[in-house]
């Protein structure tokens, strides 16, 4: 991996640069301390790299919300209507919290039966990292997600009046090699700032989660009254599914139109919503609320790692701060452990 | 007869397409050839492939399973109850339920066409199968699936041992398969024995009481013997433990679970249960395998 410098003052050159590369996207403010993600294509300056979490993070460039994914006449075979097709994205300031999931959103859309939909996005998505500094709802260093050595095209880390940006695939050193007055050779100075910045890092986390053997753990405790407690307290809204940049649980409903037009739409959907595992004649697999929040609790931290080998819980903390009733997945394995 | 089955799917593996194009959720247009009654809210229906080519090279595992489209009305799966030794015509056994299978009894008629996605899931594993007898334990609609598996069996004789169905459904008339099953039996190319829950006062010259019952009946050597069951939840409570008891070992009894569907090619996340998605790593799955994941058969 090649790593560069990046003056500071340079940033919204940089960003202006990007525009050739696709529509550009970017945490924005948008009220005191709330960020979401914008295309900034408009007025880059909006950019705030550093914000640590957008509410709903970078999955809605690559699935939309809502999308159709085949229309036609009622009853006749139907086609894509490309409705969720985006064309060229760039994605600027994905901490590499957010690229531990975009990794784990192609382990999911990718492998097996590829996903169209998400691919013809994907393939078109310049990833643009960047070097956040955590704060109290952050824990992703106990997930072993707080750095990234690939997935990135470039990767920004700020230092005192620089960045150390590391080169991470060829279409990065397209995007260098397109603007050789942004960037220069990193020094040894440099490198050596970035080490530090990394252990001070290290240091700066004040929320961690003990995941040793933590399937094993939840195998033991599946009928642990733990579950029906947080039943009981969660309301079953599925925020933390909706802000959580792994889930991407959906369902499909056929709609009709007007004229005899007809679309099969594709929803962003929770495993906590009540429907979610209702089958024909109405019998539902987990109509107890204890049971679809287990299912996501037991879906994340251990099917996912029975299935691939790591869960799929990358510690950004979203979830922790969007839940109305102030459930935290830390303190839930904490209980679930017995050490609440 | 030599016939080679479609390897099963190494699940999370390398990009593959499905045979019904590069899509997975694009279905490709099938014509009803022909329709039938099976029972009174229980039809078959018959559907070729528009493709021609597609047609002939629709290949799948017995126990795998289709989704069925009607683009404005919706999509289900569904399993399929003919042989993949006799291609070129799919059929479907399908019972009223809801919004689609509605549409498919109200609206569809021979000539239509529909939109078939597959094949999807793993299928029963019928290689283990060769040289050994075959107990085959179906509780309602469960002989949908079970009916392709009997075809094939049967279509393969001479490679398997002992052929052994024992079918449980409520009344004479929800019988499906009937005439077919009646006259296999009367053949011998296969045991076959019919129960129904109570006969109710009509001609039935099966077996009356739950299928368990049937069981009781049957010499098995269950050393080389493998049990298929299918049948809806209340069906497994009974009948898993009494193979168990019966001496089959935990994997060597073989079931197919129904769950909450909608892309059926591992993305959607509905039919999640434990660590599994029912519709890539299922639905055949084996009684040990069904044990050890919590909400697999009980809820
Ligand atoms: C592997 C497998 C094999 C099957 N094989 C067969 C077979 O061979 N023959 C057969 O007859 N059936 C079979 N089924 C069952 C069959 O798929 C359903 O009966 C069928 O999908 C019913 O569709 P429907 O639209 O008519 O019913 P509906 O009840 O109208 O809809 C059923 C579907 O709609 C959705 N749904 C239902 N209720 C709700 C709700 N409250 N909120 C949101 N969405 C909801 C779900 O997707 C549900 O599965 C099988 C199922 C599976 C999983
Ligand atoms: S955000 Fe909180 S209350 Fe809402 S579903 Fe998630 S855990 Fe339950
Ligand atoms: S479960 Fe919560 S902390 Fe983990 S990735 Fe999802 S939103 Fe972030
Ligand atoms: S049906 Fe969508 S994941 Fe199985």
């Amino acid at each position: 991996m090649q790593t560069l410098r990046m003056n500071s003052a340079l940033l919204p050159e940089l960003l202006e640069a990007l525009k050739e590369w696709g529509r550009v996207w970017a945490p924005v403010e948008r009220a005191p301390d709330v960020f979401s993600l914008e295309v900034i294509d408009d007025d880059v300056r909006r950019a705030r790299p550093e914000a640590l979490r957008t509410i709903v993070p970078f999955k809605k460039l690559l699935l939309k919300p809502r999308f159709t994914m085949l229309s036609g006449r009622t009853g006749e075979a139907p086609t894509d209507p490309l409705d969720n097709d985006a064309g060229a994205q760039v994605l600027f300031g994905v901490h590499a919290c957010d690229v531990h999931a975009l990794k784990i959103l192609d382990l999911l859309y990718l492998t097996d039966y590829a996903d169209p939909y998400y691919q013809r996005n994907r393939e078109q998505l310049v990833v643009i990292g960047y070097g956040c500094w955590p704060d109290e709802h952050c824990f992703c260093e106990s997930m072993d997600t707080s750095s990234v050595d690939d997935g990135f095209d470039l990767f920004l880390t700020p230092l005192e009046g620089r960045f150390l940006v590391a080169v991470g695939t060829s279409v990065g050193d397209d995007i260098v090699r397109a603007n050789p007055n942004l960037f220069e050779a990193a020094t040894r100075q440099d490198t050596r700032d970035y080490l530090r910045r990394l252990r001070e890092r290290e240091e700066a986390f004040s929320l961690e989660i003990d995941v040793t053997d933590l399937p094993y753990v939840l195998e033991l405790k599946k009928d642990d009254p733990v579950w029906d407690e947080l039943g009981k307290k969660c309301l079953c809204c599925g925020s933390c599914s909706m802000v959580c940049p792994t889930c991407s649980c959906f369902n499909v409903m056929d709609e009709v139109g007007p004229g005899g037009d007809s679309s099969r739409v594709r929803i962003w959907d929770a495993c906590l919503y009540r429907d979610y595992a209702v089958v024909a004649g109405g019998h539902n697999f987990r109509a107890d609320r204890a049971d679809r929040v287990r299912q996501r609790y037991y879906h994340k931290q251990e099917a996912f790692v029975r299935e691939f080998g790591m869960p799929s819980c990358v510690g950004c903390g979203r979830c922790i701060e969007n839940c109305p009733t102030g459930i935290n997945v830390v303190e839930v394995f904490q209980y679930v452990r017995g050490e609440l | 007869m030599k016939f080679q089955l479609p390897q099963p799917l190494k699940v999370r593996g390398a990009p593959r397409e499905l045979a019904t194009g590069a899509n997975p959720y694009q279905p490709a247009p099938a014509r009803v050839m022909r329709i039938q009654d099976l029972t009174p809210d229980v039809r078959l229906f018959e559907l070729r492939f528009s493709d021609g080519s597609l047609a002939r090279t629709f290949a799948w595992r017995p126990g795998q399973f289709v989704e069925l489209s009607v683009l404005g009305v919706g999509e289900g799966p569904f399993s399929l109850p003919s042989s993949p030794t006799r291609p070129g015509i799919l059929q479907l056994g399908i019972r009223r339920a809801g919004t689609l299978t509605n549409y498919l009894f109200d609206h569809i008629s021979e000539g239509d066409e529909l939109g078939i996605r597959g094949p999807l899931g793993n299928g029963f594993p019928v290689e283990r199968f060769s040289n050994h007898d075959v107990l085959m334990i179906a509780g309602g609609l469960g002989m949908v699936p079970l009916r392709g598996l009997l075809h094939y069996l049967l279509d393969l004789r001479s490679s398997v041992g002992r052929i052994i169905l024992l079918y449980g459904s409520r009344s004479p008339e929800q019988v499906l398969f009937r005439d077919e099953l009646e006259s296999l039996a009367r053949r011998g190319d296969a045991e076959i024995v019919l129960s129904v829950d109570s006969a109710g006062g009509r001609i039935w010259n099966g077996r009356e009481g739950v299928v368990t019952e049937l069981l009781d009946d049957v010499e098995l050597d269950v050393d080389r013997t493998y049990a298929v069951a299918c049948g809806p939840p209340v069906f497994y409570e009974f009948v898993l433990e009494k193979l168990v008891d019966a001496g089959f070992g935990k994997n060597r009894i073989f079931l197919s679970l129904e769950r909450r569907m909608e892309c059926g090619v591992g993305k959607c996340g509905h039919c999640a249960v434990g660590y599994t998605f029912t519709c890539l790593h299922g639905p055949v799955f084996s009684y040990w395998d069904a044990i050890n994941l919590p909400e697999l058969i009980y809820t």
